[in-house]
């Protein structure tokens, strides 16, 4: 008897979302297949990889991963050309600047720093307010018009801000995305009231992404189960790319930080493990772990 | 389906506060209110009951009993108050609840043979809630044979499968319809319950009505028995007095995954065939299912 590969048909398509606009554009998503399920279907996009810029020098960085920065940490723009010339294929934007309880940069400061930046450099632009849910209205609304036009990939927005922040992504032509705490039932239910006025191929899913050994597998589960049912079951309101925003959680962790090597290790099985559940974006920190995640992605390792 | 009205909770502040205080008004208020609504028990749920558990218990049926005909359902994991609860009652009372677990098998089931009443045996052991549908009609296979070591007969046993939040487990829902389905060929004769509202804990307030009366429908269709219910929601009470037939006629034809044309349906009943679907795990649970 003729041996035939087992095959899964699917029903549903993660939408393909652009960030940025012209020569810079990049897009994620658009598969309708399981991850790496390239045997299945098509994966349209491969996953991006982004390192993480501050507006402002980071506090309590590991001196690991501060060592590639460290002649650029003051100055955001020379540190986002760093990070495209370590590889990375876009840049997350922090305002850490913006947090209440930190330096309480005014909103207009740290969108005159992401314009500056986008301006400079040749890469599509993540931007992430200093979660507070509350400041962060106010600065990624006026991120959202100082940069009118240039399609960048504002968040975190949660359940408490969603409205603001959209209306104002909305009508400067920007993307979002949508964060609730590492549950399934939640995260449909943001999707579902943001897709009321907002349009789905303009929204990507942070799930939360916790570190290795500090509950990773709920991540993974998470992300496994958004792409189950929205690509096998057809959910429409699972459909969206998934950003998988670990770089802090994992540097954060005491094994991390310990050595360079068990860091860049740390950060990259995370990495891996949420590539392999379905993260469609992988911020990182260190250059190794990104320069590692894309020899996995192109089959080199 | 016989309704047990479930308002006199201790986990109520008024209930609680009423029957520190030995405060008859806001208790008999609320079994009246139960009983005018076609409660067929009235659940007195004392929790745990730390304090004077005889006196508080023996006081709580006389205060209800004064103002109201039904029988009791005795609720409490207290043996002591359990035991003083049964002793008042002037019906023969439901003895609510025993479980697989050892103490419960000790201090609780005994108490109903002495006391020759009804008696609610859930799924629940000493590891807690069994996770799926093979280790719950185990358990429950195990603790009625112990029941019935003790003289207590399968007609005088409800068995309780215990339903979770779906908020928290969604697919156990569909475990639960299961089991009601198969109990009859598992143990013959006996009865069944379920705490109905906990499908809903966890859930938007206003959204919960819609949650526990689908499910009461669904779970009835296999034949449950009792649920411990909110009797003061109008609505479920007259689904089940088959007052509404159009709405149960939509949530069997959606349970057999019938098409059905939404767009012919009123809002209240697509509220419904959405509620069927989030049971039956056909589409993922969030608190937003009736807005998509």
């Amino acid at each position: 008897m003729e041996y035939k590969t087992p095959l899964e048909t699917y029903t549903g398509r993660v939408s393909g979302v652009v960030i940025s606009k012209g020569e810079k554009a990049a897009k994620v998503g658009g598969e309708s297949v399981l991850p790496f399920h390239f045997f299945e279907g098509k994966i349209e996009n491969r996953p991006l990889l982004a390192l993480e810029v501050y507006d402002i020098e980071p506090q309590g960085w590991s001196e690991s991963v501060l060592q590639p920065y460290k002649d650029v940490v003051a100055d955001p723009i020379a540190w986002a050309n760093k990070c495209l010339s370590y590889g990375a294929d876009l840049i997350c934007l922090r305002l850490m600047s913006t947090d209440p309880a930190g330096a309480n940069a005014p909103a207009d400061k740290a969108a005159a720093t992401v314009k500056r930046v986008v301006s400079a450099i040749k890469a599509p632009v993540i931007v992430y307010g200093s979660g507070d849910e509350t400041k962060d209205i106010e600065v990624l609304v006026k991120v959202a018009e100082v940069c009118d036009g240039e399609q960048l990939l504002l968040g975190p927005l949660v359940k408490e801000n969603y409205e603001p922040i959209s209306k104002a992504a909305s009508a400067h032509g920007h993307s979002v995305i949508a964060q609730t705490p590492i549950d399934i039932n939640l995260e449909k239910e943001l999707n579902v009231k943001l897709l009321k006025s907002f349009p789905p191929d303009k929204i990507v899913i942070d799930p939360l992404s916790s570190a290795l050994g500090y509950g990773m597998e709920y991540s993974f589960t998470i992300m496994e189960r958004t792409k189950h049912i929205g690509v096998m079951f057809g959910d429409s309101t699972m459909q969206m790319p998934i950003i998988a925003d670990l770089a802090a959680e994992s540097w954060k962790t005491k094994q991390a930080r310990e050595n360079k090597k068990q860091g860049i290790l740390w950060e990259s099985v995370a990495a891996l493990s949420l590539l392999l559940a379905g993260a469609n974006i992988l911020v990182l920190r260190h250059p190794e772990s990104c320069k590692l995640m894309k020899e996995v992605i192109e089959g080199k390792i | 389906m016989i309704l047990i009205g479930e308002s006199i909770h201790i986990i109520s502040k008024q209930v609680s506060e009423s029957t520190a205080n030995r405060n008859p008004v806001v208790i008999q208020d609320l079994a009246r209110r139960q009983a005018q609504s076609g409660a067929d028990y009235v659940d007195v749920n004392l929790g745990p009951a730390r304090k004077n558990p005889e006196e508080v218990a023996g006081w709580l049926v006389k205060t209800i009993q004064e103002v109201v005909d039904l029988p009791l359902s005795i609720d409490t994991m207290n043996p002591i108050a359990m035991e003083a609860g049964l002793k008042g009652c002037k019906k023969r009372p439901l003895l609510n609840s025993s479980s697989g677990r050892t103490d419960s098998k000790q201090n609780m089931l005994p108490l109903a043979k002495k006391y020759n009443t009804d008696v609610v045996i859930s799924v629940l052991t000493d590891r807690g809630c069994p996770p799926d549908l093979d280790s719950r009609t185990e358990s429950i296979m195990e603790t009625v044979a112990h029941a019935n070591e003790l003289g207590i007969p399968n007609e005088d046993i409800w068995v309780d499968p215990i339903i979770l939040p779906i908020s928290a487990d969604q697919k156990q829902v569909r475990e639960s319809l299961e089991f009601i389905k198969i109990l009859p060929d598992l143990l013959p004769g006996v009865k069944s319950t379920i705490g109905l509202s906990n499908v809903s804990n966890g859930t938007p307030e206003e959204l919960r009505p819609i949650l526990n009366r689908t499910l009461m429908v669904m779970l009835g269709r296999y034949g449950l028995y009792s649920a411990i219910v909110d009797v003061l929601d109008p609505e479920l009470v007259r689904l089940n007095r088959g007052e509404m037939p159009n709405i149960v006629d939509l949530i069997y034809r959606q349970m057999d995954g019938g098409a059905i044309d939404m767009a012919s349906l009123t809002q209240e009943e697509r509220n419904y065939v959405k509620t069927v679907k989030v049971m039956m795990g056909d589409i993922l649970y969030s608190h937003a299912w009736l807005e998509s």
